[in-house]
């Protein structure tokens, strides 16, 4: 019972969700709501659970190491001064020791990871791959197109105007635009993915529940006959 | 207003209507639209079936329940070919989520019943890890400290023995990441696989591939399966179909209806220019 239950309010969440479509409306407001309050509780549990386990599993062994687990702890605290006019201030000490360790933690390796790996992997790259004519095309391009997307950012002014650097700049631009519709065709793509799972599971298609399809149907439709009735009812009154 | 001005402002509520219909269409009476099996998955595949056996596979949930849709049938593969061999797997979160994920993994695969794969032996789930880069970094400098607990048991890590020798990155030959965004590649690759020269193979939602490829290219992510038909072409490879592969015919007709508004609508565009222009 519980778990037809829980396939309900799936199917009701998903398609209160999927009813902004229509237009905003209040089973959308309460789906919106729901999730917001939920996925928060569930992140402040795990939380929670993991600085249980580190307590129990590390910190507890002995008094300095029980003193660094409460010294933690209070400036994990310090960040809710954020709510306060008053004390805000406060609030950048934790803020600081976070961006503070978060990006020395990136720089130490970020030139060899990000920088120079990614010029080898550019430089070593075979410009002709033997029975590949596709690879081979696609790795010449890759070495023209890199270079003249850097330049298209490296030289302003003067440059722009002589004729090597206008032929660079155009293929720069078809570079980019190459890139940004390769990028909107992926967006794409997981969108419909992600809406072609969630149709996966209102139908009920294996390993998911076959009890989704009726509440499908049963839910969609007190959907659809409420916001038209609403627009309907709404029409009459204003005329 | 123009036939060719109506094109260009067709109300949305009629688009999204079509979108139903195309996707619901082709789930509910497949059309059977073959699939080729690509390079990408191929090498993927491959790239896991290499790996000698006694390999220590370390798994990575570094998504949220809101890309299950196109990335869980290819999580769900990849534990089915990674508990079909010899491998020791231990499976961590950087997104909290993971933990959660990892339960419908398990519900559907049964490793104990199905793999006769022993939990704390040949395989552990050691939770989220939170603090994404730094706790990465943690993570690769001492697993028993950073996850001190098991999740499934709620017992000391070091207490398994799977975990007697796996205490560092240093011990770990393969990171497998199902991925959506940050914390993902970029953090392992400056945490994991540049410190400590870690094999890394990556599966990722189909936004998140311009900003993996140069990974690939560079030989920091040996092997990328993009989205949900690489999910399917995996499945075909693995000859065990699933949902991604039930879901291709859906993924070709969406993709038709998407060029067909573009073309309609740049022709409506167009024609309708060249009228104010006569």
């Amino acid at each position: 019972m519980a778990d037809i239950l829980g396939i309900w309010i799936a199917v009701f969440l998903t398609m209160a969700i999927y009813s902004f479509v229509y237009k905003e409306n209040p089973w959308f407001r309460i789906a919106e709501a729901v999730y917001l309050g939920a996925a928060t509780g569930y992140v402040i549990t795990v939380d929670l659970k993991f600085l249980r386990d580190q307590w129990t599993g590390v910190w507890s062994v002995s008094g300095p190491m029980a003193m660094g687990f409460a010294a933690a702890l209070l400036v994990g605290v310090l960040w809710y001064f954020r709510f306060s006019r008053k004390y805000f201030y406060i609030y950048r000490i934790p803020l600081a020791i976070i961006v503070g360790t978060g990006i020395g933690q990136a720089m130490q390796t970020i030139i060899f990871a990000q920088f120079i790996s990614q010029i080898r992997g550019q430089i070593s790259m075979p410009l002709w791959v033997a029975g590949d004519a596709l690879k081979s095309f696609s790795n010449i391009m890759i070495a023209i197109m890199v270079p003249c997307v850097l330049l298209y950012f490296w030289f302003t002014g003067g440059y722009k105007e002589k004729t090597p650097m206008k032929i660079i700049d155009r293929i720069a631009r078809y570079t980019m635009m190459a890139g940004f519709g390769s990028a909107f065709g992926y967006t794409v793509l997981t969108r419909y993915a992600l809406f072609i799972g969630r149709c996966q599971y209102l139908l009920g298609l294996t390993p998911n529940p076959p009890e989704a399809f009726p509440a499908f149907v049963t839910i969609s439709a007190v959907i659809l006959i409420t916001l038209i009735g609403r627009d309907v009812y709404r029409t009459r009154i204003k005329s | 207003m123009s036939a060719f001005e109506k094109l260009q402002n067709i109300d949305l509520r009629w688009v999204y209507l079509l979108v139903w219909i195309a996707v619901l269409g082709p789930l509910m009476w497949p059309l059977g639209l073959p699939v080729t099996v690509g390079r990408d998955s191929s090498t993927y595949y491959n790239y896991i079936n290499d790996m000698p056996d006694g390999s220590v596979v370390m798994f990575t949930f570094d998504y949220g329940v809101s890309a299950m849709p196109e990335l869980f049938p290819m999580t769900v593969a990849t534990f089915h070919q990674l508990w079909s061999r010899d491998f020791k797997v231990v499976v961590v979160a950087s997104w909290v989520d993971g933990p959660r994920i990892m339960n419908m993994v398990m519900e559907q695969l049964k490793p104990e019943q199905n793999y006769q794969k022993v939990y704390g032996k040949d395989w552990i789930e050691l939770g989220y890890f939170p603090g994404s880069e730094v706790g990465m970094a943690a993570l690769a400098k001492d697993i028993h400290g950073t996850l001190a607990v098991d999740y499934i048991q709620n017992k000391p890590t070091s207490s398994f023995p799977i975990m007697q020798n796996i205490k560092t990155a240093q011990d770990i030959d393969l990171i497998v990441a199902h991925e959506t965004g940050t914390p993902g590649l970029p953090e392992w690759v400056r945490q994991w696989v540049t410190p400590y020269d870690i094999k890394m193979i990556v599966g990722c939602i189909g936004v998140q591939v311009p900003e993996v490829a140069p990974y690939l290219q560079a030989g920091q992510c040996k092997a990328l399966l993009p989205g949900l038909t690489a999910s399917a072409e995996y499945e075909l490879l693995l000859r065990r179909p699933g949902i991604a592969l039930s879901g291709v015919d859906a993924v070709s007709m969406s993709h038709i209806l998407v060029i067909a508004l573009v073309v309609i609508g740049n022709v409506g565009f167009m024609m309708a220019r060249g009228k104010r222009g006569s």
